[in-house]
């Protein structure tokens, strides 16, 4: 399937095997053994299973998408490992969807078939050919959708990037990381392993922390009360490195007089699927918050700051799990605009004086629909604002999408391509970039420590939470 | 089928064939691959939609589709005018050519209106030119050589041919130069067998790409985009705030 040319390719070479897949095969972790996680086998007829599933798998939209390029390049400037790699013409969409859409020319359509050479057809001829293809779809690609909607043909290029992911990750073809992240999401139901207890205890932790703060011992953070207004759904990156985040949450909810609750069971709102394309995985995780939200009779489900959250729990995942939406379900930032706006809480902005841009991210911009969102409680709560450019469904992915945080073979090709990203924080001025995704979170952490800039990142639940005006607990009891 | 000419044109047998039964054959056979070829992409299953809609479908797939018309809609298009100047001359020169082959048998009075003729030549010319700079951009841009197969050098060289046969088959000058009738018809009917195996038939497939796309981004409220109302008020531009 490699074609001969002598382009400059910035396209990582990373191995085939991993140490991970051997480590889970030889203890027989659960997930393996019942065929749920899937381990790269080199005696398998690989090749065939991938073309096997690309007919079965296929729908209609993917193959409008795999026919309806004309290949004139303009999705190449949208891109932003492009953008920084200008000289590399394979970090372009349009070749990157190529490698994907030459087997299915060569192989589901029939012009393709009777003549592969005359459109570029091929096929995959062996391990190292889908190896190579895994490097494409998973290591140069962040799946962010820009090109999507910068294509004259509307070629969704992102859900080209994504079924690819999914064949692979069904042949056991994946980034080490991906391969373990999806394997902690399995065996533990969240994607970074945190045990019930770490989590019961670190919820604890910050009632107590609240408690101190608030000077109350009626603020709370409650799990599985049953019939709540809000299911509150989170990032286990909250729980293991940003606890505050829960404990900010605790105190909008609290004065905002809500009724709320945190699964025991069900509270990962991410979604691993999401990036290895692995529909099964989607629609167990997703399914895990549905259900918890159905046990518990909650009225609303209300999703933490996290992008690709957001996009899995509030329009993938019943999708994936074959559910009909029946609750309302939403993001945070939805949630504390309505208090605000209703009056539930009140904020004094002069508390977040440092200039403030917004980073939006891709999944919540171009796959969601929350632009004005966001910018409305910023609006609210901050001194200055700066608008980043470009913004809003134009802006840059914050380059640590589409899972790339965990696949740390990519990572230099990854910090290259922020270039885009570093030159549009910089440009803004600002101390502060806001965003409301805890990926985004590490992947700017990243480009701002590589590029050496002057800010430091945020969610909005923090500025909401630093400008909150908290009222006299006593005064207000019959809130 | 006979022509609505009269009998006073002495019109050879072989370019009354090239003109009207030629053409016939081909559409008939480009209309049966085109069906086939659609029958082909319906068979693929459909996704169903299972969320609450935060957007309009319709008014999504309505933007979504009326986007070809509104070059400020996405950055690729709106950063390179001239691009899209070019889609636009390479298009309206392909509609012309088409209405060239409709108008010359079944109406050839038109051309004999001077301006109309010399309109329609201008058009085709000017798209001519269009597509030898697009040959040219897609030799020279690493990515486009790349990603070229040689379907899309073939029918990128049959349309700028066929662009300078319409401007030479306009005047209808059968008497004079018939040549330039037979290699103008000759070239459509092959186009019409070739473009249902070819790139050139995108024209199909993108109400289906644009439809696909815009109701699942009309469903979720991204397409067509939102007023920008209720947003912070930039207190500094990136521009004012860049360091100096």
């Amino acid at each position: 399937m490699r074609r001969k040319n002598s382009v400059p390719s910035g396209i990582v070479d990373a191995p085939l095997e991993t140490g991970s897949q051997r480590a889970a095969v030889e203890v027989r972790i659960p997930s393996v053994l019942d065929g749920r996680l899937r381990t790269y086998d080199r005696g398998a007829d690989n090749v065939g299973a991938f073309l096997r599933l690309l007919g079965e798998r296929m729908t209609r939209d993917l193959a409008v998408s795999m026919t309806g390029c004309v290949h004139c390049g303009l999705c190449a400037e949208s891109c932003h490992y492009f953008l920084s790699r200008p000289d590399d013409p394979t970090m372009t969409p349009v070749y990157k969807a190529d490698q994907i859409r030459r087997i299915f020319k060569r192989h589901l359509d029939w012009t393709g078939r009777i003549a592969p050479w005359w459109g570029h057809a091929g096929s995959p001829g062996n391990d190292e050919d889908l190896n190579r293809l895994k490097n494409i779809v998973f290591g140069a690609c962040s799946a962010c959708r820009r090109c999507t909607l910068n294509c004259p043909m509307g070629v969704d290029t992102g859900l080209l990037v994504r079924f690819a992911r999914g064949l692979l990750t069904e042949i056991g073809i994946v980034p080490e990381g991906v391969f373990n992240v999806s394997r902690d999401e399995w065996e533990t139901g969240n994607q970074m392993a945190v045990a019930e207890e770490e989590y019961l205890d670190t919820l604890q932790w910050m009632t107590e922390e609240l408690r101190t703060e608030m000077g109350t011992p009626d603020v709370e953070i409650p799990v599985d009360r049953p019939d709540c207004n809000v299911l509150y759904t989170i990032n286990p990156r909250e729980v293991k490195f940003d606890p505050r985040s829960i404990a900010n949450a605790a105190k909008v909810f609290h004065v905002a007089g809500e009724k709320w609750t945190l699964p025991k069971w069900g509270w990962d709102q991410t979604n691993f699927g999401l990036f290895s394309g692995d529909d099964r995985l989607g629609a167990y995780v997703a399914r895990n918050v549905y259900e918890a939200a159905e046990r518990l009779r909650a009225r609303r489900i209300v999703i933490s700051e996290c992008g690709h959250g957001y996009r899995s729990t509030r329009w993938e995942g019943y999708n994936w799990a074959g559910l009909d939406q029946k609750l309302p379900t939403e993001s945070v930032v939805v949630t504390l605009l309505r208090y605000l706006e209703e009056g539930r809480i009140r904020v004094d902005p002069t508390r977040n004086a440092e200039p403030v841009t917004f980073h939006d991210s891709c999944n919540i911009a171009r796959s969601g629909d929350l632009l004005e969102e966001p910018r409305r409680v910023l609006g609210r709560v901050c001194a200055e604002f700066r608008e980043m450019d470009p913004n809003r469904r134009e802006n840059f992915c914050c380059t640590g999408g589409g899972g790339l945080l965990s696949m740390a073979e990519y990572r230099p090709l990854r910090l290259e391509a922020a270039k885009v990203k570093a030159d549009q924080l910089r440009a803004t001025g600002a101390k502060l970039v806001c965003t409301m995704c805890h990926n985004c979170i590490d992947g700017l952490n990243d480009v701002i420590k590589h590029y050496r800039l002057d800010m430091r990142v945020v969610q909005v639940l923090d500025l909401v939470s630093n400008a909150l005006v908290v009222p006299d607990v006593h005064a207000d009891a019959g809130h | 089928m006979a022509l609505p000419l009269s009998e006073s044109h002495p019109m050879s047998a072989t370019l009354r064939f090239f003109e009207s039964g030629l053409q016939v054959g081909a559409l008939l056979f480009m209309g049966v691959v085109y069906v086939v070829r659609l029958v082909w992409l319906f068979r693929f299953r459909s996704r169903r939609e299972r969320t609450f809609p935060a957007g309009h479908e319709g008014a999504g797939v309505g933007y979504s589709l009326m986007n070809v018309a509104m070059p400020w809609a996405m950055e690729s298009t709106r950063k390179r005018p001239w691009l899209y100047a070019q889609f636009v001359v390479f298009h309206l020169g392909v509609a012309a050519a088409i209405a060239a082959t409709f108008i010359i048998p079944y109406r050839p009075t038109l051309f004999a209106v001077k301006p109309v003729a010399l309109a329609f030549q201008a058009v085709m010319a000017a798209a001519f030119l269009v597509g030898v700079l697009r040959l040219v951009r897609r030799l020279r841009e690493p990515t486009l050589r790349l990603v070229s197969s040689a379907d899309d050098y073939l029918s990128l060289a049959l349309m700028i041919v066929f662009f300078a046969a319409g401007v030479l088959a306009v005047p209808n000058r059968f008497r004079t130069a018939e040549w330039t009738l037979l290699l103008f018809f000759g070239l459509t009917a092959f186009f019409l067998i070739y473009v249902p195996f070819s790139k050139i038939c995108h024209y199909l497939y993108y109400p289906l790409t644009r439809y696909y796309l815009g109701r699942t981004m009309g469903h979720r409220g991204v397409l067509p985009p939102r007023r920008q109302a209720g947003g912070p008020r930039p207190s500094a531009d990136a521009a004012e705030a860049r360091p100096r």
